[in-house]
């Protein structure tokens, strides 16, 4: 968890994390004018831009796409809410956009707000009274943000081990590069050597860790779950059905091409991108073809396939037999009564949708491949405090031929990293783990 | 009128620095010490510097301390630590002279103007108002000063071990200094155990000279002091020797007859230099360890066995000392021995090292739990500037973090106080790569010009040494060689100065120390960058004050284990207090919304 602080460039979603028509998200913070004119369409209106006033453009990606049409709400230093240089930036709500609007923001140099953050900075910019203060007070001491700071609470107590496992082997790397800084060459007489095949081994089990965050791209992009099965399986009915099975109102999205059609929704927390496809019946119509030929790539690209069959028919494609991400449903059930393996839904009278979502919602909770569901990373920050430990430790790698001093800062930042999740590495921790593993001292 | 603006109590390494920077400062200066005879002793190892320590010593040159030239004149033998592992984290080391050392220090203190030197022992602090005005002592002396500087090291209810021995003393033959500590104890100061340790002597003429390895010195000398740019001393050997089983067994079967391991010295050793029993029970695996012979003076046959620092019984020490090759027929001369002493628990203490409890006392060096002559100086020096600073009124120096290891070493003694004695360690400090030794000058010769306690010639110095330093870089711009110039060429890590220097010929126009450190700084320039963000981000929370009279019941949300914590340790700034071991984010924020709420109150009183 990052300090609170006043003058950070910061972000945070101020409407609902929920599909929605319009959404806003926050900044304030020295120079977020300025930060957000780099990944801005108009920059040079938007740092002319005089206090509280709109400018309308795009946020753009790296390779200049555009990421969404924003209208952005200008107030300097003095004038906003915190008191601090900031900008509201409205933009569309699907939590796809959003998702990738807090990724670009990221990368220009916010970061996430602590709870209760923008708040503290109007107050501590005097720009509220004690009455409001003593509410942030209780923000900020409350029981959620307490146990989000002791990261540890949250995570498993098998996962908490294995981090810690890591932890203490980095512990031990860092602890004999620093003897080497702190003791002279003539009282530790052997020279450092770069520990190969043991930052190896700790890259992958890091890795493996990370890979078990199955919500990682979920939550970037959503999980694309694509409706498939034969033209009358009952495909439209269910994708209705699931879509009001999110209870907050939105509008199917037309596809690019008429094939299919996309929305976003929410599955038990899980941001899911639906898709309901064209059939998968082989076709002499060339139009058709074409269709078919996008479904395939839908299909090849999904996190699940909900394949939709008759019940009393059930063929399944032979690509498909044994793919992993199928859901085998059996529709219409309210018409004819499910037999075999498979789900049994009726979109007419929702017999077996909870199962269903149960399913999805489950099944993509698995994706890792991590059979034992208490060794997955589940949270966003966690998975990237681990990305950043990872690519610290490949950075050190590359750096194996210099000077132990600078080698040495390569460790420390991988275990700063891990240290967000695991708990920090102090000086004085460090110094236990050098007077407990080397014997010193003239 | 009191009798002294300033009374330094004790002649050590802290007192010898403290009552000299009062005393320069403009200040008339009483230093009272046991033994006029005993200044400036070297008790332990023959050597001053070494890694973290060697910065310690130029930061306290730079401002205008004078350890840095007690050793300049002193040295016998000189040597650039890790040389291997990186330039910025080299240091420099020096045998010392051990006599000529404590010679120096007393001819330079009776040559300090307005600083007066009194043999007798302080057995209590006059009080006043809750700030002391004084001390009395062991012969019935009553004297007055504005300030006091307490700088007792390990007499204070220093009680030395050999085996089944023990006797009252703060140095073998030196008797411990009494009544100081009761009366430290009554005013209610948190008082605590401590231990350390020292080897034996032993006959230089009676070593087998064939069976010991030569250790020798560096060919180039250079000077801890910034003040000039060469000493030119001759130079002896230091010797290495091991350990073996037979050394182990003696040990091992002695062990119980150590009051370390009999439970009489309760006070905590040093891990990072433990005794040879300690290295013998904790390691046994190892088959030998590492001794080093050295000479502690030229006009001496003393020399010092590092690294095997004991408490066990003579006769044994005897027995096993001479289990070593070189040392099979050696003649003791002086035992190792465990001492035990009394400190003060340095969270009591601003970071202007102004004890909390009285006003007016400075309190510095192993009195505050650390270890180390360098460790010692550094507060030393510190609390003699902020007691003048203090009597003129002005704002204390407190060095930051990310300033000078001095910064560290204060930083971390008042705010997570210490469990046992208190060693510099680069690992302790978070910008290591940019405290260099030989920077130590620029980071801090200006501030302490400013305080009062480098002089004009030192700052002069200075700046013709950015000077050159300037030109120097100017020069390398202007090179060019494969569409690079001189600049871009240094960071790569196959070129180096001494490449270049053969390449352009301008560059001999620049001293060896001028252009080395032209070169560190460019090539760590890109590691620097980060660690100098970071630092800024923490400068704007070390300008966020807490008014020591903050209520800390009054922060709602707090745990009661935190509010503990911030009632001790009263911290002076907001990021004083994020240091502060076991304090959450959120109860940090809780206190800059506490802190700008009682500010707020103060100004509608107003």
């Amino acid at each position: 968890m990052n300090e609170y602080n006043v003058d950070q460039p910061i972000y945070a979603l101020a409407t609902a994390w929920a599909p929605s028509a319009l959404a806003v998200v926050r900044t304030s913070g020295t120079g977020s004018v300025e930060l957000l004119s780099r990944i801005f369409s108009s920059p040079g209106r938007l740092m002319n831009a005089a206090s509280k006033t709109l400018v309308h453009g795009y946020l753009r990606a790296e390779d200049g796409s555009n990421i969404d049409e924003v209208v952005l709400a200008v107030y300097r230093q003095g004038s906003g809410y915190t008191g601090e240089e900031a900008v509201e930036i409205s933009c569309h709500g699907s939590l796809t956009t959003l998702k990738r609007v807090f990724v670009r923001l990221e990368e220009a140099g916010f970061r996430l707000a602590n709870k209760g953050e923008f708040t503290f900075r109007a107050f501590m910019h005097g720009r509220m009274d004690l009455t409001q203060a003593e509410a942030v007070e209780e923000i900020i001491s409350s029981r959620s943000v307490k146990s989000q700071e002791q990261a540890l609470d949250r995570l498993s107590g098998r996962l908490s081990a294995r981090l810690n496992e890591i932890r203490n082997r980095l512990v031990g790397i860092l602890a004999s590069l620093e003897v080497q800084l702190d003791y002279a060459e003539d009282e530790i007489l052997e020279e450092w050597v770069y520990p190969v095949s043991e930052v190896d081994s700790i890259i992958s089990s890091l890795q493996l860790l990370s890979s078990t965050y199955a919500a990682g791209k979920i939550w970037r992009d959503g999980a694309k779950v694509v409706l498939a099965g034969a033209a009358n399986a009952g495909k439209s009915s269910l994708f209705n059905f699931l879509v009001r099975e999110d209870r907050s109102i939105v509008s199917p999205i037309e596809g690019t091409t008429r094939d299919y059609i996309e929305t976003d929704i929410d599955l038990k927390g899980i941001p899911v991108r639906l898709f309901d496809t064209a059939g998968l019946r082989e076709s002499g119509d060339l139009i058709e073809a074409e269709g078919i030929r996008r479904t395939q790539a839908l299909i090849d690209e999904a996190d699940l396939i909900i394949l939709l069959a008759d019940s009393a028919d059930p063929v399944i494609p032979s690509s498909l037999a044994d793919d992993k991400r199928l859901i085998l449903v059996h529709s219409k059930s309210d018409l004819a009564p499910a037999e075999g393996h498979g789900i049994s839904v009726s979109s007419v009278t929702g017999e077996g949708i909870e199962d269903l979502v149960d399913e999805i919602a489950r099944r993509l909770g698995a994706l890792s491949g991590e059979k034992d569901q208490s060794l997955v990373i589940d949270s966003e920050r966690q998975h990237d405090y681990l990305e950043a430990c990872i690519s610290c430790l490949e950075a050190s790698r590359e750096a194996s031929g210099q000077s132990v001093d600078i080698i040495a800062l390569f460790f420390q930042a991988a275990l700063e990293n891990l240290g967000y999740i695991t708990g920090e590495v102090t000086n004085e921790e460090l110094l236990d783990r050098l007077f407990s593993d080397f014997c010193l001292g003239k | 009128m009191r009798d002294y603006d300033c009374i330094v109590i004790g002649g050590g390494h802290a007192g010898i620095e403290a009552a000299s920077a009062a005393a320069r400062e403009g200040f008339s200066t009483l230093m009272i010490t046991q033994s006029l005879d005993a200044i400036g002793r070297l008790s332990c190892n023959p050597a001053i510097g070494g890694l973290a320590k060697g910065n310690l010593v130029r930061e306290i040159d730079a401002m205008g301390g004078v350890m840095g030239h007690l050793i300049d004149q002193s040295m016998i033998q000189f040597r650039i630590l890790n040389r291997r592992r990186g330039p910025a984290v080299q240091a420099p080391r020096a045998q010392a002279d051990k006599f000529t050392y404590s010679r120096n220090a007393k001819e330079l203190l009776e040559h300090t103007p307005r600083l007066s030197l009194f043999m007798d022992t302080v057995t209590d602090l006059i009080v006043e108002d809750g700030a002391v005005c004084g001390v009395v002592t062991q012969r019935g002396w009553k004297i007055s000063s504005r300030t006091v500087a307490l700088t007792t090291g390990t007499f204070m209810n220093g009680r030395i071990f050999i085996g089944e021995w023990d006797a009252p003393c703060g140095r073998l033959g030196e008797e411990a200094a009494f009544g100081l500590g009761d009366s430290l104890r009554r005013l209610g100061f948190d008082v605590g155990r401590l231990k350390t340790g020292t080897p034996a002597r032993v006959r230089r003429s009676s070593l087998d000279f064939d069976e010991l390895e030569i250790q020798p010195g560096d060919e180039e000398m250079l000077p801890f002091s910034f003040d000039y740019d060469c000493v030119d001393r001759p130079q002896l050997d230091c010797y290495v020797t091991w350990t073996n089983e037979e050394t182990h067994r003696i040990i091992r079967e002695n062990i119980s007859r150590s009051p370390l391991y009999g439970g009489k010295i309760v006070g905590k050793g040093p891990r990072y230099c433990p005794s040879i029993e300690d290295k013998v029970v904790r390691f046994p695996d190892r088959e030998r360890h590492q001794i080093f012979v050295e000479p502690e003076g030229v006009s001496t046959e003393e020399m010092y066995l590092n690294g095997l620092s004991s408490s066990l019984p003579e006769e044994v020490q005897h027995e096993f000392i001479r289990t070593l090759p070189g040392l099979r027929h050696c003649e003791i001369m002086r035992p190792a021995y465990a001492v035990e002493y009394d400190y003060l628990n340095p969270l009591d203490l601003y970071p202007s090292l102004e004890s909390k409890r009285l006003r007016h006392l400075f309190i510095a060096g192993q009195t505050n739990g650390t270890s180390g002559y360098e460790e010692a100086a550094a507060q030393g020096l510190v609390a003699g500037i902020n007691a003048a600073l203090s009597m003129r009124g002005e704002e204390a120096l407190i060095l930051k973090r990310s300033e000078a290891y001095t910064g560290v070493l204060i930083d971390d003694l008042v705010t997570k106080g210490t469990k046992e004695p208190y060693r510099m360690f680069t690992s302790r400090a978070e910008y290591r790569l940019s405290l260099r030794h030989d920077n130590a000058d620029i980071r801090l010769t200006r501030l302490a010009y400013e305080k009062g306690s480098a002089g004009k010639e030192k700052l002069e110095r200075l700046e013709e040494k950015m000077r050159m330093m300037s030109d120097l870089k100017e020069s390398l711009r202007a090179y060019r060689e494969r569409g690079k110039n001189g600049l871009q060429l240094l960071k790569e890590p196959e070129t180096s100065i001494e490449d270049l220097a053969v390449r352009i010929p301008r560059l001999s126009a620049f001293s060896v120390p001028v252009q080395r450190e032209v070169a560190l700084d460019i090539k760590y320039e890109g590691y620097l960058a980060r660690q100098e963000a970071e630092a800024e981000s923490l400068v704007k929370k070390e300008a966020m004050k807490i008014p020591q009279d903050f209520d800390y019941d009054s922060l709602k949300g707090l745990s009661s284990e935190s509010r503990e914590k911030l009632k001790q340790v009263r911290p002076v700034t907001i990021a004083q207090a994020q240091r502060i071991s076991g304090l959450r984010v959120s109860d940090i924020a809780l206190l800059m919304m506490g802190v700008r709420h009682w500010r707020g109150k103060g100004d509608q009183h107003k």
